[in-house]
């Protein structure tokens, strides 16, 4: 059976949003449960506009800096794994949240997955917000007991002789996958191997891949 | 299957069950979604409804509702549910609120035709 439920909602298009839309039920108690809070002198309305920054500043490329660094700088690979939010925080990427964070090496012996199979605990302040499939049913329910199979329908093989490792987030513990670093980019700058390390690389679901530009 | 798993395992604790393929759905937020997400953090950060209390709080709505209501609608309902568990709200006031939200909706529309 498939999980035919609401979690499907992205799959019918949403109508164009205009000024004069008529805000939805949940969009309406979103809006009084906010005001009526500012009125009490729980938070500020501006806090609200502040973190609305702070999220449309977060994407992956916060991540894929921290990845192409630790495959640059074996010391600070060595300070990433140690302890992951130090070491973001050393490039300036800031936590706004309580959240620990745990980098997971991949190598030629060990590939990392990450999930949330309770809900959708996810690296924000490093990745910003995570993808549709995973906070949806298909995602969360199996890749922690059929990764491999998983894995193949991102279109990623995974040799038997390879093990893989399923880490599952909490509220206060997430994950970011170190992805391998693909041959052939001994040459590249920090900044050009950032620009090849993508989302899905850091959550594990695809390895980074490097197609040298024919000259 | 007996009715114990439903005391072992509650909706949300899904790892490791049977389901469907993956598709790779995304999709942009809506400007709604983003303010509840923001809503969300800052509420976190005023140790008013924490991340885990949130996960329980969707829990709680019961396996109808998180199936037919959408990650954000699970998400702001349950806020209002943790707020008047915790006496910061009453349904009565959110639902006067409510009102007013969509009064001034309405009469902004007035003006502007």
């Amino acid at each position: 059976m498939t999980d035919h439920g609401h979690d499907h909602d992205h799959d019918h298009p949403h109508e164009a949003i205009t000024a004069d839309e008529r805000p939805g039920y949940y969009e309406i108690m979103e809006t009084a449960v906010r005001e009526l809070l500012v009125e009490r002198k729980l938070f500020g309305a501006d806090e609200i506009r502040r973190q609305i920054e702070v999220l449309d500043s977060r994407t992956p490329t916060l991540g894929a800096k921290v990845v192409a660094r630790a495959w640059m700088d074996p010391a600070y690979k060595e300070r990433l794994l140690e302890n992951g939010r130090t070491a973001c925080e050393e490039l300036g990427i800031t936590f706004y949240d309580d959240t620990q964070l745990i980098v997971l090496e991949n190598t030629a012996d060990v590939h990392n997955l990450i999930v949330c199979t309770l809900c959708s605990c996810y690296p924000r302040p490093v990745l910003g917000l995570p993808p549709d499939w995973y906070k949806l049913k298909p995602y969360r329910a199996r890749a922690v007991h059929e990764p491999r199979a998983v894995l193949e329908e991102f279109g990623t093989h995974i040799p038997d002789d390879v093990e893989i490792r399923v880490s599952d987030s909490t509220a206060v513990i997430r994950y970011l996958v170190l992805p391998l670093r693909p041959a052939g980019t001994e040459a590249l700058s920090e900044d050009e191997l950032a620009d090849l390390v993508t989302r899905d690389a850091m959550i594990g679901v695809i390895p980074v891949s490097y197609e040298k530009e024919a000259a | 299957m007996g009715s114990e798993l439903l005391v072992k395992k509650l909706p949300n604790d899904i790892g490791g069950e049977s389901a469907g393929k993956i598709e790779r759905v995304e999709h942009e937020l809506l400007p709604w979604e983003k303010r509840c997400h923001a809503l969300a953090d800052v509420l976190d950060f005023h140790k008013i409804i924490n991340t885990e209390e949130k996960r329980r709080g969707v829990e709680a709505l019961g396996s109808e509702m998180v199936g037919k209501l959408t990650y954000y609608e699970r998400w702001i309902a349950a806020f209002a549910n943790i707020l008047f568990q915790k006496g910061i709200l009453t349904p009565g006031e959110l639902a006067v609120k409510m009102e007013e939200v969509e009064r001034r909706w309405l009469a902004s529309q007035q003006s502007a035709s």
